[in-house]
Formats: C-alpha cells, structure tokens, sequence
C-alpha cells in the first residue's frame, strides 16, 4: 500500500516537471548533445524561445517522426547526416522555408524545395600512423581495397551514418563497379573485425595496432587535441586533377511540418544560418561552417586548400537505397 | 483440448489473466502480420542472405556464454554453499553485483580498458612488449566475455539456492559407499542440479538472444542487432519482423527445453530430511576459494567499479554533475518504481491461473506471458507504438506507453518469481479463511498478501532492476525530453564522453544496491 502511494507521489512529481509549456520548441536531435547546446543556449538568449532537446540517433529518431506522423510533438529536427534529411523531404515530413531566409546557404547543401538546410560540414579524410612507412604513399580512399593492407585498415561498420553517406559520394562521383570493388576489397582488409567508433579508429592508428583508417576530419582533431604528440595525421584523399576530391557531409535542420509552432521553428532555423549561429554550431565540432565567409576552426585545413567531391547533399538522401544495396550485396560486416 | 476449452469457467480471475495475456501478445501479433507483408521471393531472399550468418553468430554467442556462465556461476555456487570460510557472506554479495551493471556498460568499460592506453592495455603492453597489442573484443568471444561476465550471476543465484536445500544425505551415501569427493560433485550432486542449471542458463541464453546493448557496441551481428539494422537503416520494417519472427522460435524452443527440464525437479526435491552443512575450509582450500572467487569480482565487478568512479571522479572535478544529472536520476528511479509495481500486480492473475489450472491453456498463457523476453526490446516498442497510434492514440506521448512497454518486456520476470509462491497458496488455506467469516479484502490482507510476499517481493525487485538497465524501448518511446540513465550512458557513449557515462553508470549500481539488499534479507529469512 505504501508503495502505491510513494509511486502516485512520484508520477504527480513527474508530471508537474516534464509538461512542455507553450513557448518551448522541442528538437528531436541526432547530433551529440554537447554541440547542440551552446548554440541552443545563445538561441534563447537571443529570443526568449526556450528548447527542449530529444536526443537520439538521427536514424531512429526520422523513423520515429514517420511513425508519429501528425501526432509528433517535434518542431524541429536536426540530422548529423544530409541523408536522413533528404529522406525526410521524400517523406514529406518538413516545411519548406522561404528561398530568402535560407539564400546565404549555397544550393548544394541545402534540399532543392528548401525543406532543410545545411549547417555544418565535415570530410571525409584518412588517418594515418605518421610513423609507418608502408601506409605513407596512399592518396585515395580507393588504395584502401589493397590487399596489402590486410589487417592494416580500420574503418567503422557499415551500419554508420557517415560511412553510408561516403559511400554515396564515391557512388555517385564513380560508378557502381568501382565502389562494389572497393569494399569487396575492404572487407577482406579488415576480416570481420570493424569498430562502433571513429574515434577509436584514430586511436587504434595513433597506438600502431592499425595503419590507416577512414574518418570524419574532426575526429582527429579531438585526439590531437587530448594527446598533441599522437603519431597520427591526416590525409585529404583524391586531390589530383582526374580524381574525385574529398566527401563530404552535412548537419543540418529542418522544421517538422506538423509543427504548430512554425513562426518559432523558422526563427531557430534563421539563426542558425546567421553568422553567429553558424560559428557556434560549427566550431564546437571543428567543422566547417555552410555559410561562405564564416570560417572553419583555426587547426583545420581551409577549405580553399583542397578539392571537394562535387556531388549535392540532396544525393546522399536520393541514392542512399541503392548506396545500401550495393554495401549489402557486398555483405559489409 | 476441447473438452479443456468447454470446462473453462470465466471468473474473475481467468478474465483478469486472459486481458493481461493480451496485452503481452501485443507485440507477437505486431510482428506476425509484419511478416505477414513479406512475399514469398522476400521471404527466401531473407533466409539464403541473412539467416544462416544470424544463426551461427547466435547461436555460437549462446553456447559460448552458456558455457562461460556455468563455468562461473556453478563453480562459486558450490564453493560458497558447501565451505565455510573468511569472508563468506561477502563472497555472496560479490558474485551477486554483477547483475548491477548492465551489458552496455560492460561492453563501454572494457573496449576501453582493453585499448593500448587502457589499463588492461598498458599491463599487456608492460608484459609483451609495445609490438603486441592487447586482443580485441570487436568478435564472438569479446561478446561472450563481456555477456558471461554480466550474466553468470543468474545461474550462481539459481545453483546456489537448489544446493543449500538439496539431498545432502544421498551425497553421504554416495560417499559412504566409496566415492570420492570429485566422483560425488559429478555423479550425484551436478544431476540433482540439472533444473536449477536448465533454468540459469535458460535466463542466460534468454539475455544473451535478446541483448541489444553489448552486442550493438561490439558490433557483433547477433539477431537482435540485424533486427535493429534493419528497422533503423532502411525503416524496413517487414524484414524486421520476418527475423523477429525466427527469432521468437528460436527462443521459445529454448523456454520449451527449460520447462522440461524444470518440471521434472519435482521428482529431485523431495522433503528433505536433513540441512546441509558447510565444511570449514582448510587453509589451502581458502587460498584457492578466494582466489577463484575474487579473479571472478575482479574482472566482473572491481575493474569496472574502479573505472566508473575514477572518471566520476574526473567528471566532478569539471563540475559535470549538474542538476540535470539529478534529473536523469528522478527519471530512472520513477519508470522503475511504477513498472515494477505494475508488473507484479498484473503478473499475479496469470501465475494464480495457472497454479490453479495446471492444464494445456494456462501453459499456453504462460508461454505468451514470456513474449517480452523472446522478443528484443526494439521490436516490443515497435510494437507497442504501432498499437498505441493506432488503437489509443491520445495516450500517445505519455509515460503510460513507456510503460506499458516495461510491463510487457519484463513480465515474464515477475510471473516467475510469483510461481513458486502462487503454488503454496491453495484453495483450502482460502476458503478456510472464509469459513471463519473473513471478508473478500480481509483474505486479501491477512491470508493471500502474507503468503506470497516473498514472490512478491522477488518479483518487484528483479523488474525493478531490469527496467532501470533498460535501453531500446526507452529510447523509443520515452516522452519528449524525458532521459534516463540509460539514455544518457547511451548517448554519451556515442561520443566519446566517458567522463559523462560513468557518473550515471555508477548512479545505476547505487539505485540497484538497496533492492537486491532487501532481496537477500529475505531471502535469508526465507532459508532459515
């Protein structure tokens, strides 16, 4: 008996903390808490809007606005992955915002009808042991199919949002044959063993237990920013005149079509692009800033120093089904 | 069967039972009409493609932790039981504390500690030099280790408890006539065992099928994993539910082998005549008791205790525990509390049922009351969503569908705690009761309470601590903004912020603490 009491006690106290009040907008978020909320804080500072974040896996968290439909209580989504935002698009699940508000962000990272832009980059880049000779030559993502890095290589599962979305890029900048090639190739590099994280591909590299491995830029930084005499750097892969360039990716938000609070949605959205909020939202990560003329943080390579793989972020969402496909039928661990 | 379905009476108590059934078969009926979508040309695309690789690593993984378990768990049941020695009722508690610490948290620890600058790491490195690196545990026996580690300690409680009321005079016997020590634990004492070994390791296999946490971290594709990579990846839901289905026989198979086993303890139990004893251990015996038993609490519980609070500790020289943590807090504490309470009760009507019944129908239901624990969690909230959205809509958001999701994973849990208690309950006590004039509450309060109170209590207390633990159904259905500890190791995990997951690891092993205190208690008062 009391511990029916002490349990109704504790749902009225549950109840009393957690209700929404009417001026918050609520993001269902797929990126790390720790970048989201500097900016958000600054957002509230600014406007007096306060937020509320649902944090989860962008993936689950698009399946799980689909599923709620018109019943979701979310204003906004943000998506560490263009993928999963196109694919929202395709679902008819966002707002589109006016050309306007957005016109500061180039076309390519942003979806084509303006249902969700893009905020932050991040490349595509190799990592490698500074210290070991047989990994010195390689300049494209597509040597890491050599046989002779068997047991050498370190990449993340192919279940990963970003390896997905890479593997668009190359998709879409080869063809079909070269990328099923490539993980075949891969795949017998690595015999079963992939990692849950990129950052313990970098440090698997740094250790000498692996050579090389395929990761986001920012994930290198946060190492050398822990350990500055870690033996890893970074390689920007297919820079020559014929090759394809760097991939790359973008965070991004969108606002929730069922939203009754799109006024306050867009204004989220309209910082965000601003200057300030672009600075902050990249900067927390060491990413680049969508926004020509804002820049990257200082320790990262400009943005002018390297070639980019010229395929639209909208793409990672349009062909990621067959990009899935292919990594499938290829039996990707 | 017919003749079984005209004699069934609707009274209270099977009515109570059947809507309850219902609701725990929600997700099996969710995932049959899934699959139910896939066509044929599906079907063998999915079991030429996927299947055999799913079956293998699975069932690899089950027997591999089976084996780890009954190793551990069988080993320290018997020295504890059957010696007595420095330090026994600490030794107890050792083997037990594991089960605080949930298989993701263990999975996050040691693919830490086993880096080259973790601690276990630098040892490897300090003994065999920089060029070897420690192994890996991204593979089947990583899995294993960390899955043994975080389950042996059901079938150490299991063991332990059938050897502390188990035939000592047929052992003496046995020695009488001639057999040594070894020949006794193996020819008589380890058969007598059998149920309480079955129903361990049935639990354990049961954990390792529907894991999602340890397996998900290492990457190592289990059914659960494939399962979940295919709802999150591609949202194809049918395909999910094509090896959700698969995965449900599997299970039930392994439920089946169980109660096969455990039916036949009757037979093993009878009135016993005489209490066994614990020898005193002899100095030498002590030596290798406590080396075994504290090399077991060093890999299961020490190292990962030390781990937690030394980066609490980091984590509260930033001043990262903030008000919000606390929150997290509150929030665990309270879908415990509530699943807990909700599950023991609705679990009564279905174990009363069948205690009374004991024929084809209450075995069926009981067999559906375990749906929670053949399906994984993902699949139970998938399920449970599709039927709140569409059949009760306006609870949807609300803590209730979150809820309803624990009582159905968890339920299983709690219908067997009660069964033991259920049984001694008879009819007579009952009516004899009422024939002195007691009324229907007052039976309640003073005859029906008293006697189950220790399925009672076992029963809140082991859904209390696996609803603290739990991680994919709250990820899915919790409230907006509503995080758990759970959520947040999870989350914080995802990036690197070990400083963050191990405060709310540590906070999840103090919550369980009290709990299994009040379980021992009475579980001691219950032996005595």
């Amino acid at each position: 008996m009391k511990r029916g009491l002490l349990s109704l006690l504790l749902l009225s106290f549950w109840f009393g903390t957690a209700s929404v009040s009417a001026e918050e907008l609520i993001i269902y978020s797929g990126r790390s808490d720790k970048f989201v909320k500097p900016v958000v804080k600054a957002f509230t500072a600014k406007t007096g809007i306060k937020v509320v974040l649902h944090t989860g896996s962008s993936t689950a968290l698009l399946n799980k606005l689909k599923l709620e439909a018109e019943r979701t209580s979310a204003d906004l989504y943000i998506s560490n992955d263009a993928g999963n935002l196109q694919k929202g698009s395709d679902l008819k699940l966002f707002s589109s915002l006016d050309e306007k508000s957005v016109d500061s962000i180039p076309q390519d990272y942003r979806a084509a009808d303006n249902s969700w832009v893009g905020l932050s980059a991040r490349a595509r880049v190799l990592v490698v042991n500074s210290k070991d000779e047989s990994v010195a030559a390689i300049k494209s993502v597509f040597e890491l199919a050599d046989p002779k890095l068997k047991g050498k290589l370190a990449i993340t599962h192919s279940s990963n949002e970003s390896y997905i979305a890479g593997t668009t890029v190359y998709l879409r900048a080869t063809d079909e044959k070269k990328v099923k090639q490539w993980l075949v190739g891969m795949k017998k590099n690595v015999d079963g063993s992939v990692y849950n994280k990129h950052s313990k591909i970098v440090k698997a590299v740094a250790s000498g237990r692996k050579s090389i491995g395929l990761v986001n830029h920012y994930y290198i930084y946060r190492h050398l920013k822990k350990k500055p005499n870690a033996s890893i750097k970074i390689v920007l892969p297919d820079q020559g005149k014929d090759d394809i360039g760097v991939a790359w990716n973008v965070a991004g938000a969108a606002v929730v079509k069922h939203s009754s609070k799109q006024q306050a949605a867009k204004q989220f959205i309209e910082y965000m692009v601003s200057e300030a909020g672009q600075k902050q939202f990249a900067e927390v990560n060491q990413e680049y800033p969508t926004r020509p003329g804002v820049s990257a943080a200082a320790n990262v390579p400009p943005l002018s120093s390297y070639k980019v793989a010229n395929v639209p972020m909208r793409d990672l969402g349009k062909y990621r089904n067959a990009t899935l496909d292919i990594i499938e039928s290829v039996g990707m661990p | 069967m017919f003749a079984q379905l005209v004699r069934f009476d609707w009274n209270t108590r099977s009515v109570l039972a059947t809507l309850v059934v219902l609701l725990a078969s929600v997700p099996l009926i969710y995932v049959v009409i899934n699959s139910g979508q896939l066509s044929f040309p599906q079907w063998t695309n999915l079991w030429s493609a996927r299947l055999p690789e799913l079956l293998t690593n699975t069932l690899t993984l089950a027997l591999l932790v089976a084996l780890g378990s009954f190793v551990l768990g069988v080993s320290s049941a018997w020295l504890i039981t059957r010696r007595d020695f420095v330090g026994r009722r600490l030794a107890v508690w050792l083997m037990i504390l594991p089960l605080t610490i949930p298989t993701y948290v263990f999975a996050h620890i040691y693919t830490t500690l086993t880096e080259d600058d973790g601690w276990l790491g630098a040892i490897w490195i300090g003994l065999f030099g920089p060029d070897n690196h420690p192994p890996e545990l991204y593979n089947v026996f990583g899995a294993a280790f960390i899955l043994s580690l975080a389950g042996f300690s059901y079938v150490f409680l299991l063991v332990s408890d059938a050897l502390s009321r188990s035939r000592v005079d047929i052992e003496e016997a046995a020695q009488l006539h001639g057999l040594s020590p070894r020949q006794v634990f193996w020819r008589i004492s380890l058969p007598m065992l059998r149920p309480a070994i079955a129903a361990g390791l049935a639990l354990v296999v049961l954990h390792v099928v529907s894991d999602f946490g340890a397996v998900s971290m290492l990457r190592f594709q289990t059914f659960t994993l494939s399962i979940y990579l295919q709802m999150e990846g591609r949202h194809n839901l049918e395909a999910a539910a094509g090896l959700s289905l698969v995965l449900v026989l599997l299970s039930l198979s392994f439920l089946i082998l169980e109660r096969f086993f455990r039916d036949r303890q009757r037979y093993y139990s009878a009135a016993q005549a005489q209490k066994p004893k614990r020898r005193r251990a002899t100095r030498m015996e002590l030596i290798f008791i406590w080396f075994w038993l504290g090399g077991i609490t060093l890999f299961a519980f020490a190292l990962p205790l030390a781990w937690m609070l030394a980066w609490t500790y980091e984590a509260w020289l930033q001043s990262l525990i903030t008000e919000e943590f606390w929150g997290y807090v509150q929030n665990s504490l309270i879908v415990s509390v509530a699943a807990a309470s909700l599950a023991t009760v609705a679990a009564f009507p279905v174990a009363l049922f069948h205690a009374r019944l004991r024929n084809r129908i209450s075995q069926g239901y009981l067999h559906l009351a375990s749906i929670g624990f053949v399906l994984p969690g993902p699949v139970i909230a998938l399920g449970i969503l599709s039927f709140v959205l569409s059949m009760l809509p306006w609870i949807y958001g609300t803590m209730i569908v979150l809820l309803l999701a624990m009582l159905i994973r968890f339920l299983p849990l709690a219908v067997q705690a009660q069964e033991a208690s259920v049984q001694q309950l008879s009819p007579s006590i009952e009516e004899a009761g009422r024939s002195l004039g007691a009324r229907p509450w007052e039976n309640l309060t003073r005859i029906v309470i008293p006697v189950l109170r220790t399925g009672l209590v076992s029963a809140w207390v082991l859904v209390f601590i696996d609803t603290l633990k739990e991680l994919p159904a709250t990820l899915l259905l919790r409230p907006t903004g509503f995080d758990t500890l759970p959520v947040r190791i999870w989350i914080e995990a995802s990036e690197e912020m070990l400083e963050l997951a191990a405060p709310a690891s540590l906070m999840l092993m103090i919550g369980t603490l009290p709990v299994i205190w009040f379980l021992m208690r009475q579980h001691d008062a219950a032996s005595k």
